[in-house]
């Protein structure tokens, strides 16, 4: 049951088809193809092998609206850093309160008008759909920044880089997710797709704060090799990386609960003694306690590298999407 | 069967109505039924369906729209339309797969809330209990009647 216009993820196999990016919006990561999630890894690379100076010519003179009614500093600087660093330019709000959306404007409207000054259109808002609304409305891609809880693809995109870069591969990775997992979309949305690939997801979260049923039963049709857990516990020396998500004390039935378990959701050096050497650290940040400092000097760390992966496939997604690269 | 309700001239009978769904079928007019008769009978033995509803208005018309939300609240629906006294035409309302600007979203935080504008559009499919599937293709979520 997905929407009509998305293309079915398993009739694509190992056919190459041709790729399609050109004046495309990109509202969520269930519409591409592996083929196509593939494609843009592999024009993230073919950007950062050209070089600052040459990419700096890829978008020369072209414009990205980064219209953020939510705010979210991260991704929105992880949008304006990629064009520029594509040679664009960048124009846009950051919050609702100073756009013209606090005097009533419909998203319609502001999408309609800011079409006609803009080249493409990064977005968040709080609403569920927002995205997808857009880009009925805009005569330029928009590519989804985040629609309230609901989808991320950016993230997702750039965490797959990131894994493809700092692993070699995706197929047979085992991989841990710890922390909140009923909440984070982040990993909803990453897990589903990393599914797709073959890796091998591991679970580990507090008692009631487990992935959804949805999830659950989506990976299941997906036929994933999956395990649930509390916390890390024995698993964590077979796994080749480690998706750490925030752990937020309001989650928690109690205070008391939350000091409790806490410890057993926190990585620090000595955690890290007890996994693989070369065990990959990641996290979407920002970060509350879940990672001690501790471990930001170790080649583990991937937290912030996976920063600059996102953005890099933010460079891919702007390029492919206005066309200006294959 | 025991018929707990009149017959009328002229106006429509909806019958087959889910038990327990005709308030909400009526719950569906805003002011069309201010100083109209109206028949409601619930939690009737029906055949088919074990225990059903049905309404009867007296002086009302229902357009296609109005026939399909009819529909997703109570697929197996039927609508007679009565001129003098005599049945002038009976149709059961299909649900297609893809319902566009019939229903709206129950999210509170879907878009389509926000943008009045927007044409909401809903899969519509049903699940092997009989339940009526309907999803939201904005924000994707999902609810049954
Ligand atoms: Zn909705």
């Amino acid at each position: 049951m997905r929407k009509s216009h998305k293309i079915d993820e398993h009739t694509i196999g190992e056919k190459m088809e041709p790729f399609a990016f050109k004046g495309r919006h990109i509202i969520d990561t269930a519409d591409l193809s592996n083929d196509e999630i593939m494609h843009l890894v592999k024009v993230c690379d073919e950007i950062q092998a050209m070089g600052d100076d040459k990419a700096r010519t890829l978008c020369k003179g072209k414009i990205l609206a980064t219209l953020f009614w939510e705010p979210s500093t991260r991704t929105r600087l992880s949008f304006e850093a990629a064009m520029y660093r594509l040679g664009g330019n960048v124009l846009g709000f950051s919050e609702a309160k100073s756009s013209s959306v606090s005097k009533g404007e419909t998203l319609a409207d502001t999408i309609k008008t800011v079409s006609l000054y803009a080249d493409i259109i990064a977005m968040r808002h709080p609403m569920e759909g927002s995205a997808l609304a857009a880009s009925q409305y805009s005569e330029v891609p928009v590519i989804n920044g985040g629609d309230g809880p609901h989808l991320h693809p950016t993230q997702t995109l750039g965490d797959i880089y990131t894994l493809i870069k700092e692993k070699g591969r995706l197929e047979g990775l085992k991989m841990g997710f710890l922390g909140d997992l009923l909440f984070g979309r982040t990993v909803h949305t990453l897990v589903r797709v990393l599914a797709r690939f073959g890796v091998e997801l591991h679970f580990f979260s507090p008692e009631g704060l487990n992935i959804p049923a949805y999830v659950r039963s989506d990976l299941e049709a997906k036929g994933a090799v999956f395990t649930e857990q509390e916390g890390l516990g024995g698993r964590l020396a077979e796994l080749d990386a480690l998706y750490v998500t925030r752990l937020q004390k309001e989650r928690f039935f109690s205070e008391e609960e939350y000091l409790r378990k806490k410890n057993s959701y926190v990585v620090d050096r000595e955690t890290l003694t007890r996994a693989k050497d070369d065990v990959l650290v990641l996290h979407p940040l920002p970060r509350n306690e879940e990672i001690h400092p501790n471990v930001d000097g170790l080649p583990n760390a991937g937290y912030f590298r996976q920063a600059t992966y996102g953005m890099q496939m933010r460079m891919s997604l702007i390029s492919t999407c206005l066309g200006v690269k294959a | 069967m025991t018929m707990r309700i009149e017959r009328i001239n002229n106006g429509i009978v909806l019958d087959h109505i889910k038990a327990g769904m005709g308030i909400h079928i009526l719950k569906l007019f805003e002011v069309e039924l201010l100083h109209t008769k109206i028949d409601y009978a619930s939690y009737i033995d029906s055949p088919s369906l074990g225990m059903k509803d049905i309404i009867k208005i007296e002086n009302l018309d229902v357009d296609p729209k109005m026939l399909m939300k009819m529909a997703l609240l109570a697929p197996d629906i039927t609508i007679s339309f009565i001129r003098d006294g005599h049945v002038d035409k009976k149709v059961k309302p299909e649900v297609p797969p893809l319902v566009e600007g019939v229903i709206n979203c129950p999210n509170p935080k879907c878009i389509t809330q926000q943008e009045v504008y927007l044409t909401s559009r809903f899969q519509v499919a049903f699940e092997e209990d009989g339940r009526l599937r309907q999803q939201c293709l904005f924000c994707e979520h999902i609810f049954y009647s």
